[in-house]
């Protein structure tokens, strides 16, 4: 049972592998923190570091730092791995932006997806926005449910709230959700 | 009651809707709406069948959208009346004859591209490398397409409706464009983040020049000497000079940059993200405008020219 079932998932990631369907969706979330945006930054800037303000976040492995073509492994705590390659990285202007370059649909129910962090002063706080554009887990014209576009929505919503939520936990000392 | 406040609302859209002559339509997917956008401001958009991907247009000012999802293609005649041709397919890529006589449609997982006539008749099929994207007509009796998953881009003879030979491309060729003065054809890689230039005349790869991250839309200048390309992940426009086969410029837009066309020493950019077309000056290669449009817009097509008054 358990050898099917990685067969199965291995058949899904090769099948799904670097899908790229005609619908992208969008997903965005933002937060306003009560931090100086340069303290945000050092947070949430560090490509290789999200396990530290992630709650979904189990670890990640990284390799080639805040460099273009850096890239980290995050595994999720639900499971699930998630791939990942950074395109650009602007300390100054405190954003990056990166896309996946394995598809996990037990990690996200998705076979493509690129986005973008910002961190903006906001009054005396700063104001973090997570962007991005993504594929459904199964780019044919007949999704099963579980890899449609509101799956995915949904999925994606989620992996960004949930994290927006914790890197404001984390820079104002509140509890982790 | 209803019926007449549907017709009321009908004949609101079609007085609103432009008669057709040279402009500019934007496709939002999320959306469904065409807009026109004249004289660089969107004046009109008018609702259309769902989740519109790709807008192509032919001589005569038709405009064709492909829905991947609806399994049609809907033509917007120049009056502002629709018809929806039904295909059993996943329709994303198009490419139109001049004249609309025929309608090339990708099948984006049926890795084929499909022959239509005016009317929606299939009139031949050709296979295709794995994921057909984006396509473009090439000389008489040539369809190229952009085979994302295969790195490369197909050739297709349009007579025969066959695929007779191929390109090797960058990684997840995604957009296209042909210069036919120089007899060129641009890909946009969007995984390897550049783009192929193909000597069509010769028959072989030129160059691979280093664009920025995630080349989507790519358009060449009348005078064929400068390549736009959208750099999606940059939120900026690579310029290509296209003798130098290399990059002089870049230019900041919207979000998650898509669609380029060129009309009249602009370039305009669909920017999917931010639900706006940036107006580029190709003079001072500054955006100088944003139009706001509906959301989602991701292709852009040219009516070259007012049709005549006799059509």
């Amino acid at each position: 049972m358990i050898r099917t079932l990685a067969t199965l998932a291995l058949f899904l990631s090769a099948g799904t592998a670097l899908a790229h369907g005609p619908t992208p969706q969008k997903v965005a979330g933002t937060v306003t923190i009560k931090a100086k945006p340069d303290a945000v930054w050092k947070v949430v800037g560090d490509f290789g570091g999200i396990a530290a303000w992630h709650p979904d976040v189990a670890k990640a492995e990284a390799t080639g730092g805040n460099a273009e073509g850096a890239t980290r492994k995050v595994t999720l705590k639900a499971g699930g791995t998630l791939v990942e390659g950074l395109d650009e990285w602007k300390g100054p202007e405190r954003t990056y932006s990166y896309r996946m370059s394995d598809p996990d649909l037990t990690a996200l129910p998705v076979s493509s997806y690129s986005a973008t962090l910002t961190v903006t002063p906001d009054g005396d706080g700063s104001r973090v926005e997570w962007m991005g554009r993504f594929y459904r887990g199964d780019t044919g014209n007949e999704p099963p449910e579980t890899l449609s576009d509101e799956a995915g929505r949904a999925a994606m919503n989620r992996y960004v709230g949930d994290g927006l939520k914790g890197l404001k936990a984390k820079l104002e000392g509140g509890p982790t959700p | 009651m209803t019926s007449g406040a549907r017709l009321i609302g009908l004949l609101a859209l079609l007085a609103a809707w432009p008669a057709a002559g040279e402009g500019l339509f934007v496709a939002s997917q999320q959306a469904a709406r065409l807009t026109r956008i004249e004289a660089g401001a969107g004046s009109a958009a008018r609702p259309v069948a769902a989740a519109p991907a790709v807008v192509a247009a032919d001589a005569d000012g038709r405009l064709y959208l492909s829905h991947p999802d609806g399994k049609a293609i809907s033509v917007v005649a120049p009056d502002g009346s629709v018809r929806s041709l039904p295909l059993e397919a996943q329709p994303f890529g198009l490419a139109v004859e001049p004249d609309g006589r025929r309608i090339y449609v990708g099948d984006w997982s049926g890795n084929r591209v499909i022959a239509l006539s005016a009317d929606g008749a299939v009139e031949g099929e050709a296979a295709t490398g794995p994921d057909p994207a984006h396509l473009v007509l090439g000389p008489p009796g040539r369809l190229y397409v952009a085979e994302r998953e295969g790195r490369s881009v197909g050739v297709i003879d349009t007579d025969a409706m066959r695929r007779v030979g191929g390109f090797p491309v960058g990684d997840g060729p995604f957009a296209l464009a042909a210069d036919p003065a120089r007899a060129r054809l641009y890909v946009a890689n969007v995984r390897s983040n550049d783009v192929t230039v193909i000597d069509t005349a010769a028959g072989r790869v030129l160059a691979t020049v280093a664009a920025g991250a995630s080349p989507y839309g790519v358009a060449v200048t009348p005078d064929g000497a400068r390549v736009l390309v959208s750099d999606q992940h940059a939120a900026k426009v690579s310029v290509i000079d296209a003798a130098a086969l290399a990059v002089t410029a870049t230019v900041p837009v919207g979000h998650y940059p898509e669609g380029v066309a060129i009309l009249g020493g602009f370039a305009y950019v669909a920017n999917w993200f931010s639900d706006d077309v940036s107006v580029i000056d190709l003079a001072t290669l500054r955006e100088t405008r944003r139009i706001p449009v509906a959301e989602g817009p991701r292709s852009l097509a040219v009516v070259p020219r007012a049709p005549e008054a006799s059509r």
